[in-house]
């Protein structure tokens, strides 16, 4: 039997969502992209300028800075941060003594806000008190010592190094991932007479291979849109040198430069999905290739 | 050969347990460290930052209540959470109910359109979302967050739901329609209970989102009046100032709630991500 089509139960259970998501993401979306081509402070009428504001970006030596430690961001977070993932996942897959309260100690730190994560390194990289420096002292590496998020070459791959070094999240899906491949592969590749590395070249890795895309360019999504640490630790400085767009675009709305403040948002969806397409096209690239040769 | 081979394995097993070590004292040390130094002196935090506290005193504990709202905004941030979480679920579901089992033409496009909304870096919709709750009346105000994170999180849990929800098989429902029930009835008694690992799954991720975000709590209000735990912690360098030790034993209190969680429930809100990550 069909069921009885209730066209005003599906519309009734329906308009809710397309409400809100008309609201908060078509509304929204339209907003940046065409407020980005005017000059506007929100009260006054805004003032057509065409791609003016975006010309203004690019010979904004900040905003350049803050393009490029976005992409050292991304690049970090999806290639090391996925390297150091699958690396423990792939351990942690061999079942190890003690595997499953190590899974759940390394995720820990994702249900702990960005906001504590970042007041926690703060005190870290504290030039008097902190942990880091103090330990360094101890090891007998006083020259080692910095004022970590005060020097204008320390302070970035600080703030990126601690991201980078939580795995928890991408870890978790990639040992799930490492975990359903069937048992009997590597059994085989054991009677073959092939290592442990071997194996996991051989096998875990082009078996992962679409969660581990998957998981790159979410990481480098990540990196493109990344704010809270960055804000709360150093506030893009010193001298710009930890800059981001999103930094960039909150700075330009509390000055209600709302037209330069959307052409940066535009510019981070659009280099978002230029980075997602880039990185999809290169492995989807390399699969058909790797493809061709078995 | 034997030797050689078992120096490989010798070396191999170091290198294994060194990384995993390393991750270990990474994840760990640092706030076992705030944890200890919440019960120090500011002067033994200044003079020796590694040892254990001569006295295990809470006064630290006593001044971060004290100095910091800490109550008010715990109970703005459960209250955000939780009804966020309440209103993206009954949308998302209801949505997701009527997109996975009834076939009428355009299933696909709206959902598809949905989704997309996964792919949209919200950060990048600051200014809109600053005018469209201001216009509303509803700047810095507990309603602000709650309609801003239940709508935000819609395309993930529309995604996690309606994959639970287009699994229930068909023959359920139609027997269902025999027995009478209504439209209301087969949602609410039977697709909604039986897909409940996807709803608790995204409820679980909507929550912790909710608990721990932060830029929009930092644009969206401005007074105590609306200020969720995670916007209070950073005027906690302002309203400590140099009064370290009660700020980290305030942003231990913080974190309490989520590990609370998380060693209650770290086998479900593990099993709930790998389940739909994998789907994807």
């Amino acid at each position: 039997m069909k069921l009885h089509k209730n066209w005003r139960g599906i519309l009734l259970f329906l308009l809710p969502v397309l409400i809100l998501y008309c609201a908060f993401f078509v509304y929204p979306l339209g907003f940046v992209f065409s407020v980005s081509l005017t000059e506007w402070n929100g009260v006054t009428a805004p003032e057509f300028r065409g791609v003016r504001n975006f010309v203004d970006l690019a010979g904004n030596e900040t905003f350049r800075l803050a393009v490029r430690n976005n992409f050292i961001w991304a690049l970090s977070l999806g290639f090391l941060q996925i390297a150091l993932a699958a690396l423990v996942a792939m351990i942690l897959a061999r079942r190890p003594r003690g595997w499953r309260l190590l899974r759940t100690i390394y995720f820990l730190p994702n249900v702990i806000s960005q906001v504590a994560i970042a007041m926690l390194w703060l005190a870290i990289f504290n030039a008097e008190h902190g942990i880091l420096n103090q330990l360094l002292i101890g090891l007998g590496l006083e020259n080692w010592t910095h004022n970590w998020l005060g020097e204008i070459e320390t302070a970035l791959p600080a703030i990126i190094g601690q991201q980078v070094l939580y795995i928890g999240y991408f870890m978790i899906i990639l040992l799930a991932g490492t975990m359903s491949i069937p048992e009997s592969f590597y059994e085989a590749a054991e009677i073959d007479g092939a290592g442990i590395l071997q194996q996991e070249i051989h096998i875990t890795l082009p078996m992962l291979r679409g969660i581990l895309i998957t998981s790159m360019t979410l990481a480098m999504a990540y990196g493109m849109r990344h704010f809270e640490a960055t804000f709360l630790m150093t506030g893009g400085g010193p001298a710009n040198s930890t800059q981001v767009m999103g930094l960039m675009l909150y700075k330009m709305t509390g000055y209600l430069d709302y037209g330069h403040a959307n052409a940066v948002g535009a510019t981070l969806i659009l280099l978002g999905g230029v980075v997602i397409a880039t990185i999809r096209w290169l492995l989807s690239r390399g699969e058909a290739a790797s493809e061709a040769m078995q | 050969m034997g030797t050689r081979k078992s120096t490989a394995a010798i070396i191999a097993k170091t290198a294994k347990w060194a990384v995993l070590l390393f991750f270990l004292i990474f994840t760990f040390l640092p706030l076992l460290w705030l944890f200890i130094t919440s019960f120090k002196t500011n002067y033994e935090l200044l003079t020796a930052p590694l040892s254990l506290p001569a006295k295990w005193q809470i006064q630290n504990y006593i001044n971060a209540f004290q100095l910091s709202d800490l109550h008010l905004l715990f109970v703005h941030s459960v209250l955000v959470s939780a009804l966020s979480t309440a209103l993206n679920i009954l949308v998302a579901s209801m949505a997701a109910y009527v997109l996975s089992r009834y076939h009428f033409g355009f299933n696909n496009v709206i959902l598809s359109i949905l989704l997309a909304g996964i792919l949209i870096p919200i950060i990048a919709l600051m200014v809109p979302y600053f005018k469209l709750i201001s216009r509303s009346g509803l700047y810095d105000s507990l309603l602000a967050l709650i309609l801003t994170y239940a709508a935000i999180n819609i395309p993930i849990s529309v995604f996690l739901v309606h994959g639970f929800m287009s699994a229930i098989p068909k023959e359920l429902e139609e027997a269902a329609v025999i027995d009478g029930c209504s439209f209301l009835q087969r949602y609410s008694r039977i697709i909604f209970p039986l897909s409940k690992l996807g709803v608790v799954t995204a409820g679980t991720f909507v929550f912790l989102y909710s608990w721990n975000e932060f830029i929009y709590a930092l644009l969206l209000t401005s007074s105590v009046r609306a200020r969720t735990l995670q916007l209070g912690i950073r005027f906690f360098k302002s309203q400590f100032v140099s009064d370290y030790t009660s700020m980290y034993a305030a942003l231990v209190i913080t974190i309490i709630p989520s590990i609370v969680v998380y060693v209650l429930l770290h086998e479900k809100i593990i099993q709930g991500l790998t389940s739909g990550a994998l789907k994807g």
